[in-house]
């Protein structure tokens, strides 16, 4: 499923001064493509990922998801759209203190009201392709912090979503760490996956096979990665 | 199907806060306990006096109407009736003679009057004088000995039958049969006891048990006839007839008085219905008032509930925000929290019905019969609950409407 943006702007008003975060920006993303966004912090690549990953809608400008309209949704129809196609892995990985990975694997089953038996066989094959299956029953509070990720990334693909959208994903974890975590990105994406990458590290966009680089709310530049590791 | 697997999950995380506060839980918890303690009580208590009243007044008999000078129960009007003219003997027996389909007709009238025997005083007790057709209008019956006969009535008899308490007091040990008791100034011989009632002075009402029985006949020459309360009391053929009954009543009494058609009755038909509702006006605004005060105190367990999700709701801020970027939508939060609080309210409903059941274990031993019956424990689960969704719809309606991405920046 494809991503078109068209001249998408979004403002913040702050009391009486508005910030304008991003401004007609315009991204086209294809289906299976691994794309790094880039960028200081202020550049907008944060309103960037939420309006992509469908948690906040565009002040102007269109955003097709698919057939999708995402900017003329409403906070429901959002969160349905979040809970199909959208796959979060988060910097702080965002898990669920109180339940064990199995749980929160499953969780976004139990939002699209999958029947349990189905969510078990789908959550145990997720947990699988990250290598957590002896981990099932421990909490997120007894694994270390690449783990706590892997579990993060079980939980975005469970639902067989159209983008993963990565934010900083290595950015709590040691190097070693980050390139495991890396490595099971690129796999993602050879299976087919779309990937988008938030990260303000190049050798982390350097995984990517095309890197936009944003600045001042504005695309600076829009480039292929020929050393990308799928390419 | 989808909603079905949420509230499930909304049960579990509900289960899964409490179990993580425990202590929070359990203190929250104890608001709604008092308060449902407080509730239940109050309308057990209710369901006991209503029995116990039932019970003391269950002799009168509901098919037996009393004609009387005045209405039991009236308000204002009182010089009206006060210048009625008495009921008399002549009268009671005019209407046993035309009033045929009466079962009975007994006329009794009472008096207070101190009693003694040997040493033992009983004071101001109640002195009726009837016939030997009370037993047919009253499902009171002696115990041993016999009740006033016809013979008693007809020859003012010094004879008398005693209600249990008086045998008890007078008596204790002793054979009461044929011993001596002094009724005011005047010795009667004891003929019969009379089964206990066991309504033993109900908030001021009648006390079955502390009466004695002697012939109306004989009251009426030993204290006196003159302006002396006097009831005659028909027995309906049936309870189905009792309407016709009471027109018949009224008509026969009218011929007796030579009442004019345009003129009013002078006397006044009284049923155990009009004690009965007179009874249940004066105890509905008794309950109600106890169900408000009570009411309180659940008012005050519930304030503490939702003070309690509220700060739950904010401890959990980012718990939300994960839960909505991964597809919760508003009405999903919206239910978790509910269930959140009215399950600790439920507990607490649970909790505080099983002490209930304590507590009216108490009043049964003490005060009077009381029991939780299912309705109750039915309105019971059905407020705590209820408590629970009021008092969780405002925090669960702010954790609903958070906005994800600022949820999930919450530290």
């Amino acid at each position: 499923m494809s991503i078109r943006i068209e001249n998408m702007s979004k403002v913040y008003k702050l009391g009486a001064t508005s910030v304008e975060a991003l401004k007609e920006v315009s991204v086209t993303v294809q289906d299976n493509e691994y794309l790094a966004i880039m960028g200081p912090s202020g550049s907008g690549k944060s309103t960037m990922m939420n309006i992509i990953g469908c948690l906040d809608t565009p002040t102007s400008g269109a955003y097709f998801l698919g057939d999708h309209d995402v900017s003329k949704m409403n906070d429901d129809q959002l969160a349905e759209i979040r809970n199909q196609k959208i796959g979060f892995v988060f910097q702080t990985f965002n898990l669920l203190p109180r339940a064990d990975v199995f749980h929160n694997v499953e969780l976004p089953m139990v939002y699209s009201g999958m029947s349990s038996a189905r969510r078990k066989k789908m959550a145990e094959v997720a947990i699988e392709k990250v290598g957590l299956t002896d981990r099932m029953k421990h909490r997120p509070s007894e694994l270390s912090g690449g783990q706590r990720q892997r579990v993060a990334i079980a939980r975005a693909l469970v639902n067989n979503p159209s983008i993963i959208l990565a934010d900083e994903p290595t950015g709590n974890l040691d190097s070693s760490t980050g390139a495991e975590i890396m490595v099971i990105f690129d796999q993602l994406n050879r299976s087919g996956n779309t990937i988008i990458l938030v990260t303000h590290e190049s050798d982390i966009a350097m995984h990517a096979r095309r890197v936009i680089k944003l600045k001042d709310g504005m695309i600076e530049s829009d480039t292929p990665n020929k050393e990308g590791i799928a390419a | 199907m989808r909603s079905l697997h949420q509230w499930f999950e909304s049960f579990k995380i509900a289960a899964g806060a409490i179990k993580a506060n425990k202590a929070r839980g359990i203190l929250t918890t104890l608001g709604i306990i008092i308060g449902i303690v407080a509730v239940v009580t109050t309308m057990t208590a209710a369901n006991g006096l209503q029995n116990r009243f039932t019970e003391s007044i269950s002799t009168i008999g509901s098919d037996v109407l009393y004609v009387s000078r005045t209405p039991w129960v009236f308000t204002g009007r009182f010089f009206q009736f006060r210048n009625r003219k008495n009921l008399t003997m002549k009268e009671s027996e005019k209407l046993e003679r035309y009033l045929k389909q009466a079962k009975a007709v007994n006329p009794n009238t009472f008096t207070n009057r101190n009693v003694k025997y040997r040493s033992q005083v009983l004071e101001n007790v109640n002195i009726i004088g009837t016939t030997e057709k009370h037993t047919m209008v009253s499902v009171a019956a002696p115990q041993y000995g016999r009740f006033i006969v016809h013979n008693d009535v007809q020859y003012k008899k010094f004879n008398c039958v005693i209600g249990w308490e008086i045998k008890d007091h007078l008596f204790k040990d002793i054979d009461p049969l044929n011993k001596k008791i002094k009724i005011g100034r005047n010795f009667y011989r004891v003929v019969g006891v009379m089964e206990k009632q066991g309504s033993a002075g109900f908030f001021g009402g009648p006390n079955f048990d502390r009466q004695i029985f002697i012939p109306i006949t004989t009251l009426m020459k030993a204290y006196g006839s003159f302006n002396r309360p006097f009831n005659i009391v028909v027995k309906a053929p049936s309870q189905e007839a009792m309407t016709d009954f009471e027109y018949a009543v009224i008509g026969e009494m009218r011929k007796i008085r030579r009442l004019k058609p345009t003129e009013e009755n002078d006397f006044s038909i009284n049923k155990m219905d009009t004690l009965m509702n007179a009874y249940n006006n004066v105890m509905g605004v008794v309950v109600l008032i106890g169900l408000l005060i009570t009411g309180i105190s659940l008012f005050v367990g519930g304030i503490g509930v939702m003070n309690i999700m509220f700060v739950s709701v904010t401890e959990r801020t980012r718990e939300i925000g994960i839960r909505k970027a991964i597809g919760a939508k508003k009405s999903t939060i919206l239910t978790q929290f509910l269930f959140e609080s009215s399950s600790i309210c439920l507990l607490g409903g649970l909790v505080g019905l099983i002490l209930s059941f304590g507590v009216t274990q108490i009043i049964n031993l003490l005060v009077m019969p009381a029991s939780i019956s299912i309705p109750i424990v039915f309105t019971a689960i059905v407020i705590s609950i209820l408590v629970g969704v009021i008092s969780g719809i405002i925090p669960a309606y702010r954790a609903a409407r958070l906005n994800p991405i600022e949820a999930l920046r919450y530290e």
